[in-house]
């Protein structure tokens, strides 16, 4: 296992390398000039392009600037983000935790509802829980995600008044950039409670609930159709009426024995549910004021700001490789008579 | 006995057990009363939209595309023997397709005699973005489905044809394209080629191929396994004779029924794209750019009073929704008369 770990670990940067590869290659298509951006590292220095493009000879062959670029990335200097003003790694440790954290406050109750609400229809088959249920899927399949958040922030939070919108409201933020607050996470809820402030904990999770709950509708309705149908495959197999004839409750039969092995095609479904809530939390960032990656990384589309860019999507596809290999992890975890050896 | 009558007849498919099966789904019914709508709000949009384009101004540029003037624009456009009728339905000029707007008043206004559904910031007609829009939606959904679905079933027969280190070089590539976020893709795609409409649509269709060539590549596999390819190769087919006459007729039937029921999602895409301000230029007739002229009121200022535009952002919201939902109940259906297990 480790072995595997190990292996699958080294394998990361070559996909970097070609997904790298791939986008400067797509890059050549730019102008010199929209291409020196990426070397630039200060707002004085944009003044200065033309210099910058001679020296990292932003006029040669698409070689030549590879090995100039993945020369600067491998000593640390992604770039200059023109959006955020500021080197773009700066921006990433300050906004990468944002986005952690809503990913984290989405991704466990996807999974639970997903599998939950599946399991329930797949033992209510063609039963009215089932019907309704199906048709709850199609239809949470069929909202597109800014529809959901524009809906949600005009209901719940205009209409109502309930949750909020942002990360903290600003009178706390400007409180916590004058104080001794550490960030040991930059996750509010946790370093609100390592702090003993309840209350930035309790703020900040009372506003995460409205995107939070967004990604939800959108994305575990996928979860719940594979798991529907995977479970329906498994009730139907010969080891369920083994155990059914052996005289075991019913309840054991569907939640320790079926279910664990429907687990296993929900678990390949993890990447392309993945790649959904990525899509999904930028759209998200945007409509809900989160200052989160997604955000930037948008905003960097509509500006333009290939340096940023380029950046983001390097970023997606590390995340993308690392969570592949927790999937295959995480199938041993579920299936023990799976090995990599 | 006549030999004419000998040769297995083939079962008509509207007589067939899947098409029986599709029949008796009630969801499959309301999806395709909604399509159904869909098709006619897109074909009749010039007529439905005739009083807006005799009336408003900016509409003018539509009117001498199509060589009529504004007195008899309504005429025109509502009588089925008039050719302008069939111009403006079946070959309609791009400067329809801009939403035309009355004044230039940043805040949208309520229901009128004059503008049934509102207008919207900047004084867009909203009944006729919403109809020009469902054409749009086809326009863009079709589109990226044929030249995804070109590509897919091109490069997925060559791997299932070809086989062997051809076939595992490419399930690699797709592996990496299907599991890349298209969002990030297309932003990728906007910023270097300019965003747009035209842009978009690339984009979806350079991410989306993935999906169909491997389905694709499945079913020729599949396909190929079965007896009749043997008994064609034995009387000594040529292995291209094989897979064109034999392998390809028998394996694409599934893959083009499917694909066809992702308009519904590209469209969906698409409109978020356009919605973030990746997609439809300002005023174009499109559901997701519609709805971005909601972002202003409903974010920042809309505590309290986010219902006072409702107008501007319900419409297109419900329109792309049920869009979606048609096509997906269709798709569900279409997925479960194919199943031989339903």
């Amino acid at each position: 296992m480790l072995n595997f770990i190990v292996r699958r670990l080294l394998q990361i940067p070559v996909v970097l390398f070609v997904l790298s590869l791939i986008i400067m290659g797509l890059m050549q298509l730019l102008s010199p000039e929209q291409r020196a951006a990426a070397f630039v590292t200060s707002d004085k220095q944009i003044e200065n392009l033309d210099l910058i493009i001679e020296k990292y000879h932003l006029r040669e062959g698409f070689f030549v600037q590879y090995k100039l670029w993945a020369g600067e990335v491998i000593r640390g200097n992604l770039g200059f983000s023109r959006i955020s003003k500021e080197p773009v790694l700066t921006t990433i440790q300050k906004r990468f935790p944002a986005s952690m954290e809503l990913a984290l406050a989405a991704f466990v109750p996807i999974v639970l509802v997903g599998v939950w609400l599946g399991t329930q229809a797949a033992t209510h088959r063609d039963g009215l829980l089932d019907q309704v249920l199906r048709v709850v899927a199609i239809v949470g399949w069929s909202l597109p995600t800014f529809v959901v958040a524009i809906w949600l922030v005009a209901w719940v939070y205009g209409g109502l008044g309930w949750f909020g919108i942002g990360r903290l409201p600003g009178s706390l933020l400007i409180e916590l950039a004058g104080s001794d607050f550490r960030k040991y996470t930059g996750l509010f809820t946790v370093d609100g409670l390592l702090n003993g402030r309840l209350d930035i904990a309790l703020e900040a999770l009372k506003r995460l609930v409205l995107p939070a709950a967004a990604l939800v509708i959108v994305v575990s309705a996928g979860i719940m159709r594979v798991m529907r149908s995977s479970m329906l495959d498994e009730l139907g197999k010969d080891y369920v009426r083994t155990a059914r004839a052996k005289g075991l409750a019913e309840k054991t039969v569907v939640y320790k024995h079926a279910r664990r092995n429907a687990l296993i095609p929900v678990i390949t479904m993890a990447g392309p549910m993945l790649g959904r809530m990525i899509g999904g939390i930028v759209v998200i960032e945007l409509i809900f004021n989160f200052p989160g990656l997604g955000e930037w990384a948008a905003g960097a589309a509509l500006q333009l700001d290939v340096t940023t860019l380029l950046a983001f999507v390097m970023l997606i596809g590390l995340i993308m490789a690392v969570a592949n290999l927790l999937v295959d992890v995480a199938y041993v975890v579920v299936d023990p008579r799976i090995r990599y050896e | 006995m006549n030999p004419q009558e000998m040769k297995p007849q083939r079962e008509a498919w509207y007589r067939s057990k899947t098409f029986k099966r599709f029949r008796r789904n009630p969801l499959a019914i309301v999806g395709s009363v909604l399509l159904l709508g869909f098709v006619a709000v897109a074909f009749f949009a010039p007529a439905i939209t005739a009083p807006q384009l005799a009336e408003l101004r900016t509409a003018r540029p539509c009117l001498r595309d199509l060589g009529i003037k504004k007195d008899e624009a309504l005429s025109a456009l509502r009588n089925p023997l008039n050719p302008v009728f069939w111009k403006a339905t079946l070959a309609p000029p791009p400067t329809c397709y801009e939403i035309p707007r009355d004044g230039y008043s940043p805040l949208p206004k309520p229901p009128s005699e004059k503008h049934p559904l509102g207008v919207s910031g900047g004084s867009y007609d909203i009944l006729y973005g919403l109809a020009w829009g469902t054409r749009t939606a086809f326009y863009v959904g079709f589109l990226v489905v044929g030249i995804s679905l070109a590509i897919g079933i091109v490069i997925g027969g060559l791997s299932g044809f070809i086989g062997g280190t051809v076939d595992n070089l490419i399930m690699r590539i797709t592996d990496v394209m299907l599991s890349f976020p298209g969002l990030v893709f297309v932003m990728i795609v906007s910023v270097i080629f300019g965003s747009g409409l035209t842009t978009v649509m690339l984009a979806l269709a350079l991410i989306r191929w993935a999906g169909y060539a491997r389905f694709f590549r499945g079913d020729i596999l599949r396909t190929k396994a079965q007896e009749f390819v043997d008994a064609a190769r034995a009387i000594g087919a040529s292995p291209l004779r094989v897979f064109l006459k034999h392998v390809f007729p028998n394996a694409i039937g599934t893959l083009l029924i499917l694909a066809s029921m992702d308009v519904g999602s590209i469209v969906l895409t698409a409109a978020g794209f356009s919605f973030l301000g990746l997609g439809a230029p300002v005023g174009y007739a499109d559901w997701g750019q519609m709805i971005s002229f909601a972002r202003g009121y409903i974010l920042g200022t809309a505590q309290g009073t986010p219902f006072d535009f409702w107008y501007v952002w319900i419409y297109p919201s419900v329109m792309l929704v049920l869009f979606g939902l048609a096509w997906n109940l269709l798709g569900d259906a279409v997925r479960d008369a194919l199943d031989p297990k339903s």
